[in-house]
């Protein structure tokens, strides 16, 4: 299959997960797109390699569509029509910044709990308390990316 | 990343976790960061990053050192 084809089924299964809020499974991929479900597991497998997405480590079902997670985190974003929920604080706001919509990024401090919200309008950020905390060095971000 | 109200939450929390201080970033810094990284995500050219992009993309937002070497 072709380089195209992989882009056509990320640019299918983004817009199918920020359209309903949940990623697209591979059979929904496979019907969208008039393709076998051999052919989309093998696209998705490709963009899992070339670093585009995470899949589940059993189901290979999508996991991660970064900044998308497929699954619920302390990380809730918020846009006018739906909730989406992001692996870290970082994909919180990419979130945001790939929608290019009005959102606020609910989540809590990562020691006491305490809630916090980063509010942004107009592609910016509304003055918030906070710092956000890299635990593991840029170079080693995807040895684990689920723990960054 | 995770969030946190101060820095000596940060301190805190590295403690209880037993884990090494990392590297922090303002809010703005990382809503930079973020833009620039995922922008693009849902446009048919989006592509990874090369190594000399991200460099000169973290070099950019003023992430320098050790912590932001892609290299070593």
């Amino acid at each position: 299959m072709s380089a195209e084809f992989d882009t056509s089924v990320r640019l299918a299964l983004y817009r199918e997960f920020v359209r309903t809020a949940s990623p697209p499974t591979t059979e929904a991929l496979a019907a969208g797109m008039q393709s076998s479900t051999a052919e989309i597991r093998a696209a998705l497998e490709r963009l899992a390699a070339g670093k585009a997405i995470v899949l589940q480590p059993e189901s290979r079902e999508i996991l991660m569509a970064n900044p998308l997670c497929a699954v619920p985190t302390p990380f809730r974003v918020r846009t006018q029509e739906h909730s989406f929920f992001s692996s870290c604080v970082w994909d919180g706001l990419g979130i945001i910044a790939m929608l290019q919509s009005d959102s606020i990024l609910d989540t809590s401090c990562a020691c006491c709990g305490e809630a916090m919200t980063i509010d942004v309008r107009r592609g910016k950020i509304v003055p918030a308390r906070g710092v956000i905390h890299f635990a593991i060095p840029a170079k080693r971000w995807w040895e684990n990316i689920v723990f960054t | 990343m995770l969030l946190f109200r101060a820095e000596e939450h940060i301190e805190t929390w590295c403690r209880q976790w037993t884990q090494p201080r990392g590297a922090t970033l303002t809010i703005d810094q990382a809503w930079q960061l973020a833009n620039a990284w995922y922008g693009n995500k849902m446009e048919p050219d989006w592509r990874r990053g090369t190594l000399e992009e991200t460099e000169a993309l973290l070099t950019r937002l003023g992430l320098t050192g050790p912590f932001w070497n892609l290299r070593a």
